[in-house]
């Protein structure tokens, strides 16, 4: 047998090759200095031994253009690619790629395909399949099945080759058409209408790009920053209490919080005086934990990178792209966040033993602290959450190589340990109608938390004892006062789970969008100060109120995370520039139930794709579908394209229209 | 089973009476010739109960000294004061005093938009209703329309505590404030729905609402609950000091 095998990217190829082979022989592939043919002799299980070849694509090879008659962006009407033959076209610079592919076919009787498993690979392993099929018809063409390349998982994939997934196949097909007409249109329309009066305060300003991820994402920028920069403090008035016993002083809250009534607190605090004695209605010990965070997703990894390791979204994936290249770690795309329970996670927490720096916690793991980690509700069925897959010496990694490889092991360790313990005392009084509380706890066990650090949970003051029933006058009661303080510009953890939730983009390709947006010059990040004041306290407590509810992801541990590591982490935070502004109020104002800058028609298009996924729909009914309400916003635009050119003369501009 | 007219009223009045309403004699007689002579008595004082309860209590209802707020309400240099009552009031205004009126703005707007947000996830209200609009089968714009239903609770929905503006049958008004929570008191309650206080505190010349106190008849007055809901934005952010 004579089987060609192609990954997705050179460095993939190149370490499976290395796993497969006892003996590797390199060859060169004309055209291209970074793609290599590995050849070598493997025994598959299926297929007997075999001669291979083991070479790769550098990510998608072909891409979309219109034809000549299009090409021009004075040739036709924006509108006109809507339906506009599209041709699919190897890229010039994947000519080589494709070439070699469609040379090694015609030696082979079987073409293995090992892109990543994830929907994008799916499309990647037809486009591969497409070149393979047309050099030699009838290469019997399969798919192998990894989310990791650790040899023996490796060699497990190599033995069970599956077929490829059509439907994924055309659920990207799908988006790759809506993106490519949608972004080349709107791009077109928009830039056509708009570049003249942009150019008037930027005259380098070249494209005013539009995506259809890439609006939604800025909506959210933009839509905190009016929050920001509309927002009014407020006062409030609240009732402290505080009480000592046995020389401990205790400091209550009152369970209304604060009110922004100020006769009302005053009455209310009157009334307390008047009853004179405060009682104790509960006064209650109980067992407490912690919980030990979830099996790491993809979106988790980007929000506690930018949170902890202060990095970008995009950072942290390209860091934790090589550390799986290199084998250290497993795919770092992934949805889940539930470990199968076949996998054998104590000869992972092994591995680690070796370390300076969690060796011991991993030796105490193995020694008979191992806990099976907690089950969350994501599973892509693709991939394991992110892993350590191997164990590696530190010196061999660069610095943020070695942060992000830290955080994925110690999360790791962390999920398969046991959770926190401690005791919370609870104390509620009554002081007439108005009731107050005080809380305590004491941490017992630190357990995970000696191996995860970016955790925090401390004991504070303990409570006096206090009975049930007891009666006392507090020594101290008054009247305080406050003001609301603004919510905090957009930081990359909160634009992320924003997106996450509103179905804008895929995990993996989030963090893509957010930097499509800065390059665009449509926001701007700046570090948070270190000294900003806990930033929306009042507000945010009021906001949480309602429940997570929807989706309710809860992901990281019991919420309440994002709260806690606010506050000057250096974290970056979004703040639209004027064209950003300009853009998503002028789109607001074309029609808020169709507006490109809120999320909806997205959501709905992603959606689609899933059903495609499913099998529920076809990618023809989802093009079709999507085209024709694309078409009506293209058209409300064009229409009141004046709404739109206002806006940008009233911010790009500054000038002050009507 | 024809009732005299007599007999009729005054059973009317005993029924309405329970409930802590006094309707003018006026009132009634009017009453008395809108309605078929033969309907039985239970549906009666059913839309006898509604229609004074849609009313404006000002006009509608008779008073005692011991029924309306004494004269002296306002005052704020009394500490604590009972009101034995029974006293019905309407509902002037409502407000919800443990939210800050910037957020409240941010909801309203958001609904005007077409959406309100769960969790972090916005989501459009239209959403179904325009489904509803194309799918058109009767059963799921039943469903639809419930769905709306629970979510216009959702929306509307207000922690309190809250502060009212009261008014009694002679038409003084007085502020009342929800001490403990009281069931159907919220921003989704109508402007003009009619409450009996009864054994009430009054401190500072504000009624203290307690569900031991207070009972919820309902009930709106039109042209009132409009003007308020149209104008509520705007009150909001005046008392935010938005505009």
């Amino acid at each position: 047998m004579r089987i060609l095998c192609v990954a997705e990217k050179p460095s993939i190829a190149k370490a499976v090759a290395n796993h497969l082979a006892g003996r590797v022989v390199t060859h060169n592939v004309n055209g291209t200095p970074y793609v290599k043919n590995y050849c070598f002799d493997y025994n598959f299980r299926q297929w007997g031994q075999s001669s291979v070849t083991f070479t790769s694509a550098q990510g998608h090879i072909t891409s979309s253009d219109f034809g000549p008659r299009y090409k021009s962006w004075q040739s036709c009407l924006p509108i006109a690619l809507f339906e506009a033959d599209i041709n699919t076209t190897i890229d010039d610079k994947m000519k080589p790629v494709a070439e070699n592919i469609r040379q090694q076919s015609r030696y082979a009787q079987i073409v293995f395909i090992w892109t990543d498993c994830d929907r994008e690979g799916e499309y990647i392993g037809s486009e591969i399949r497409d070149l393979a099929v047309a050099a030699k018809p009838g290469i019997q063409v399969k798919r192998a099945r990894f989310s990791n390349i650790e040899r023996n998982h490796v060699i497990q994939a190599a033995g069970n080759p599956v077929d490829l997934d059509e439907r994924q196949v055309q659920a990207v097909a799908a988006r790759i058409e809506l993106d490519f007409r949608l972004g080349t249109a709107f791009t077109r329309m928009q830039t056509l209408a708009l570049k003249p009066l942009v150019e008037q305060a930027d005259p380098g300003y070249k494209v005013i790009s539009y995506g259809s991820c890439q609006f939604p994402t800025l909506g959210f920028v933009v839509d905190r920053y009016l929050r920001v920069k509309n927002f009014k403090p407020e006062p409030f008035w609240y009732i402290k209490v505080s009480h000592k016993k046995d020389d401990i002083n205790v400091n209550f809250t009152w369970s209304r919080g604060h009110l922004f009534d100020r006769m009302a607190v005053t009455i209310m605090f009157e009334r307390c005086l008047a009853a004179k004695q405060a009682k104790v209605v509960e006064m209650l010990t109980k067992p407490t934990s912690k919980w030990r965070p979830l099996p790491l997703t993809t979106l988790e990894l980007q929000k506690c990178g930018s949170r902890f390791l202060r990095m970008t979204g995009q950072e942290v994936m390209k860091h934790a792209e090589k550390l799986y290249t290199a084998g250290w770690i497993s795919y770092p795309r992934t949805e889940t966040d539930q470990f199968s329970k076949d996998m054998d996670l104590k000869k992972l927490v092994e591995k680690q033993q070796q370390s300076q720096q969690w060796g011991q916690y991993a030796e105490m793991l193995m020694g008979g602290g191992f806990n099976q980690p907690r089950v969350g509700r994501n599973n892509d069925e693709a991939h394991p959450p992110i892993h350590p897959v191997n164990f590696v010496v530190p010196t061999q990694l660069s610095e943020p190589e070695k942060r992000v490889y830290e955080f994925v092991t110690r999360r790791f360790l962390a999920c398969c340990s046991e959770d926190a313990k401690g005791v919370s005392a609870e104390l509620g009084i009554e002081w007439g109608v108005e009731k107050f509380n005080a809380k305590g706890l004491t941490v017992l066990q630190r357990n995970y938390l000696d191996v995860y650090p970016y955790d925090k949970w401390e004991s504070s003051q303990q409570l006096p004892p206090f009975t049930v029933g007891e009666t006392f006058i507090p020594m101290e009661a008054k009247i305080t006062d406050g003001k609301t303080t603004a919510p905090s510009y957009l930081t990359e953890p909160e634009l992320l789970s924003l997106m996450d939730a509103n179905g804008i983009g895929t995990d993996a390709t989030m963090h893509e969008h957010v930097e499509k947006i800065k390059d665009r010059n449509y926001v701007m990040t700046r570090s948070i100060g270190g000294s900003r004041a806990p930033a929306a306290v009042a507000e945010s407590a009021e906001t949480t109120r309602g429940g997570r509810g929807g989706r309710g992801r809860g992901r990281g541990g019991r919420g309440g995370a994002a709260a806690t590591a606010r506050g000057g982490s250096g974290m970056l935070e979004f703040i639209p520039t004027t064209l950003g502004v300009a853009l998503i109020e002028g789109y607001d104002q074309v029609g808020f139930e169709t507006s490109l800058g809120k999320p909806h028609l997205r959501k709905e298009m992603e959606l689609q794709m899933k059903a495609i996924c499913a099998g529920t729909k076809t990618k023809y009914e989802v093009v079709q579908q999507n085209l024709d309400q694309y078409r009506n916003v293209y058209s409300r635009s064009v229409q009141q394209i004046d709404v739109l050119k206002t806006a940008i003369r009233k911010y790009v501009l500054q000038q002050n229209v009507g | 089973m024809a009732q005299s007219q007599p007999n009729l009223a005054s059973d009317l009045l005993a029924h309405l009476s329970t409930k802590g309403l006094s309707p003018t004699p006026t009132w009634l007689t009017t009453f008395l010739t809108t309605v078929r002579p033969n309907t039985p008595i239970a549906a009666l004082k059913q839309t006898a109960l509604f229609r004074i309860l849609a009313s404006d209590i000002k006009e509608t209802t008779t008073f005692t000294p011991s029924s309306v707020f004494p004269p002296d309400i306002q005052d704020g240099t009394i500490k604590d004061r009972n009101l034995p009552g029974p006293l019905l009031v309407q509902v002037l205004d409502v407000e919800d005093i443990g939210t800050s009126r910037w957020s409240q703005v941010e909801a309203i707007e958001a609904q005007e938009r077409g959406e309100f947000t769960r969790g972090r996830e916005i989501i459009r209200v239209t959403d179904e209703a325009d489904q509803a609009q194309q799918g058109a089968t009767q059963a799921a714009n039943a469903r639809n329309r419930q769905q709306q239903q629970q979510q216009q609770p959702g929306e509307q929905k207000s922690w309190g505590p809250h502060k009212l503006l009261l008014q009694d049958a002679r038409g003084a008004v007085v502020y009342g404030i929800e001490l403990v929570k009281v069931d159907k008191i919220g921003l989704d309650m109508h402007i003009g729905a009619k409450l009996v206080l009864q054994n009430a505190t009054v401190a500072r010349g504000v009624v203290m609402l307690e569900p031991a106190t207070v009972t919820f008849l309902g009930g709106k007055i039109d042209d009132l609950y409009t003007a308020w809901k149209e104008g509520r934005k705007d009150r909001l952010k005046a008392a935010a000091g938005m505009t």
